[in-house]
């Protein structure tokens, strides 16, 4: 059953953009289970946890408090069990720095969150059916950050 | 000048050698021709003693005749006297002869002679008076005997006058010897004397010039020297010299004003120094010192000193080492104070530490701001995307068009932040200048472009460019906003055709640029067919915010040019703008050329 649907997680302390989030995917024909967490703190016990579902692609907002995005972003890195998610940065910022720290440190694409509903559900369709075998073997820095 | 001096030295002793010669030359000439008028005085005086003399003899000898013959005819023995008396007198007369004539074989033997003839006219005598009878001077015998005599008195006569004429003669030379030295010795005298005398004159004139020169060194010395006091104290330095060897120590007046002191009011030494020096540095001055000793070249050396009033003052010393005339190793050393430049340091420091942090400040505050600025802004964009999309029925014509102004104004919102987070970014301290392909620059620029070109059908031609060192992601946005304004500000109902043109240029021969500090320039001219601008714009348009239009016709923030003239000065370039209204504008940038 499992096979049927694609896992997404979101950490993201923001509740405007969490409901944004849900209500694209809702949206979307894709069959998706959405959770969210509120901090990077509540997104790594839950993963960390033994009964963690681990999702298919996580999208990290990188301004959080207690723990962020990028913090978030080297712990899993750095845990072999989490090797196959695939990692969206998901900011409303598109800064140079950020952009260079987050693809160093290996995340996977880098979303601008979009100022419209309608480029965001469509971005986010994108993103989730990104064949991430593919993508993260022809990524460069270049084709890193989403362009929309 | 201590060369022709010491040239002046010699030859003055030369003058003086020479001189001491002369004089003593003078002196030995004096002292021979005095001997020689002596000797030939005595000479003269001797020969007319010898003439006297024999003159004598001959008297005696005349007396002793006469007297004979008054006793012959007298017959009268008194007149016998001088004949009996002539005999010891002549004798007397010729042992003063023999005296005379001792050094005169001539004489001496002339004066035997003479005595033997005096003898046999003696003898004569004698026997003429002996042999005379009684008052029978007609017999013969006496007769003949007196003529003897006569002869013999002859002789005696001509021996005399022969010895007379030997002294004469001798005398006649001495006196000519003696007339040619008279004669030559003044002479000599004078012209030695001459010489003496220009050789004093010389001497006395090369003094007089050397005094002069002296005198004008030493007026020369005394103001060097003031000068150098008065500078040192406007300079705040002070100077001193240190004899390795003898280890003594001069300083100059503006030293001791320098430890705070009235002028050689201490006795120089390093004891007395380092009493002055402050504590913490002491140690590390002393080792220093040491070191100056043995090296030629010294390093400088900082420490701080203490006046007696507590004031701390920062001193910088440099020493050199020379070889002096006695071989004997002498530091010169400069001290300055350099209390001001510190302190004016600190505070440039303090001051560029400041606005470091207030320039880092602002940018951050710049970045945040604009950044934090957008994340409310979009949220309220895509509420209000949603309530078209998904509530659009509910509202009534006047909600919908309310909608549409709010997204205006938020759209233009969004392009102020867009804009301000540029404009942030290009004022980053972070420059770095790379030697780039501004061909490729250009194109990636016109890349960004590309939605609007083509949707003005915007026509750009260019040159190609050469390689400049730029920031190139400046160097880029430099061009987008440039090409950007260009399109955006298009006349209406015209294709904007945009050319951008190339040169290298002097800059003293271009009126925009004001202050060169290269001498070659790149000069990039991008000329539009746009609306163009008042002229008296020209130099307005580049202030942050200043726009020219209203905000309906275009949709400029006033922050573009803003951003091209940031770049070009962050390039240490030039931007100018000329517009003619409504035929086009012209931007002209220059870059500098390494």
């Amino acid at each position: 059953m499992q096979e049927d649907y694609i896992n997404i997680t979101l950490a993201d302390d923001d509740e405007d953009d969490r409901l944004f989030f849900t209500d694209a995917f809702d949206d979307i024909k894709i069959t998706t289970r959405v959770k969210t967490f509120n901090d990077g703190v509540y997104l790594m016990d839950y993963l960390n946890s033994d009964d963690a579902l681990l999702p298919n692609v996580l999208f990290l907002d990188l301004n959080m408090p207690r723990k962020s995005g990028l913090e978030c972003l080297k712990e899993i890195k750095q845990n072999p069990k989490f090797k196959d998610i695939a990692i969206a940065i998901y900011s409303t910022s598109a800064s140079e720095e950020d952009i260079e720290n987050t693809f160093i440190q290996g995340a996977n694409i880098y979303i601008k969150k979009p100022s419209d509903f309608k480029t965001l559900k469509k971005v986010l369709a994108e993103v989730v059916t990104i064949n991430w075998q593919y993508h993260t073997n022809s990524m460069n820095k270049d084709n890193f950050l989403l362009r929309f | 000048m201590i060369k022709t001096l010491s040239n002046n030295i010699s030859f003055l002793r030369t003058m003086l050698y020479i001189s001491a010669l002369v004089i003593l030359v003078v002196g030995a000439l004096t002292y021979r021709s005095i001997t020689e008028v002596t000797k030939s005085s005595e000479m003269i005086t001797h020969t007319y003693k010898v003439n006297v003399e024999l003159e004598q003899v001959l008297s005696y000898l005349k007396d002793a005749e006469t007297g004979q013959r008054g006793y012959i005819i007298t017959n009268d023995s008194i007149f016998l006297e001088p004949y009996i008396s002539g005999r010891s007198k002549i004798n007397n007369s010729f042992a003063e002869l023999k005296v005379l004539a001792k050094d005169n074989t001539t004489l001496t033997n002339s004066l035997k002679d003479l005595n033997l003839l005096i003898n046999k006219r003696l003898l004569a005598f004698q026997t003429s008076y002996r042999s005379l009878p009684k008052n029978d001077i007609d017999d013969p015998a006496f007769i003949q005997n007196f003529k003897n005599g006569r002869v013999l008195m002859d002789s005696i006569r001509d021996q005399i006058k022969g010895a007379i004429a030997i002294q004469n003669n001798l005398l006649n030379q001495r006196n000519n010897e003696y007339k040619s030295d008279l004669m030559a010795t003044p002479l000599l005298l004078f012209s030695l004397l001459l010489c003496s005398l220009l050789l004093m004159y010389a001497a006395y004139n090369s003094i007089y010039k050397n005094i002069k020169q002296l005198k004008a060194t030493n007026e020369e010395l005394e103001i060097f020297k003031e000068s150098t006091n008065q500078s040192e104290i406007v300079s705040k330095h002070g100077s001193w010299t240190w004899n390795v060897k003898t280890n003594t120590f001069t300083y100059s007046d503006n030293l001791y004003r320098l430890l705070g002191e009235q002028p050689q009011s201490f006795k120089p030494t390093i004891e007395n120094f380092l009493t002055y020096v402050h504590p913490e540095d002491v140690e590390q001055l002393s080792k220093q010192v040491e070191q100056m000793k043995e090296n030629v070249e010294l390093p400088y050396i900082y420490y701080r000193v203490v006046h007696k009033n507590g004031n701390v003052k920062h001193l910088k010393a440099y020493g050199k080492s020379l070889v002096n005339d006695e071989d004997e190793t002498v530091l010169l050393g400069t001290t300055a104070d350099i209390t001001d430049e510190i302190i004016s340091f600190k505070v440039l420091e303090e001051r560029n530490a400041e606005l470091e942090r207030n320039n880092k400040e602002l940018s951050s505050f710049n970045y945040v701001a604009s950044h934090d600025l957008q994340e409310p802004l979009r949220k309220i964009q895509t509420f209000l995307s949603r309530l078209e999309d998904e509530e659009v029925d509910k509202l009534s014509p006047k909600g919908i068009r309310y909608i549409d102004r709010i997204k205006n104004a938020a759209t233009r919102m969004r392009l102020l932040i867009d804009d301000l987070l540029q404009f942030s970014r290009s004022n980053k301290a972070d420059k770095v200048f790379e030697d780039s392909n501004i061909n490729l620059i250009f194109e990636a620029a016109k890349q960004d472009l590309a939605e609007v070109i083509s949707a003005e059908n915007a026509i750009i031609t260019s040159d190609a460019f050469p390689s400049m060192k730029v920031i190139p992601f400046q160097i880029q946005q430099l061009f987008v906003n440039l090409l950007g304004n260009a399109i955006k500000y298009k006349a209406e109902g015209v294709i904007p055709k945009i050319e951008i043109t190339h040169q290298v240029v002097e800059a003293d021969k271009e009126d925009g640029i004001t202050k060169p500090k290269n001498q070659f320039y790149h000069k990039l001219v991008f000329t539009d067919n746009g609306i163009g601008f008042d002229n008296t714009y020209a130099e307005q348009i580049f202030t942050l915010f200043n726009r020219l239009h209203n905000k309906d016709e275009y949709s400029g923030t006033g922050i573009g040019l803003s951003i091209c003239k940031k770049i070009v000065e962050n390039h240490k370039g030039y931007i100018t703008a000329k517009g003619e209204p409504n035929k086009g504008a012209t931007f002209t940038v220059f870059l500098p050329i390494d």
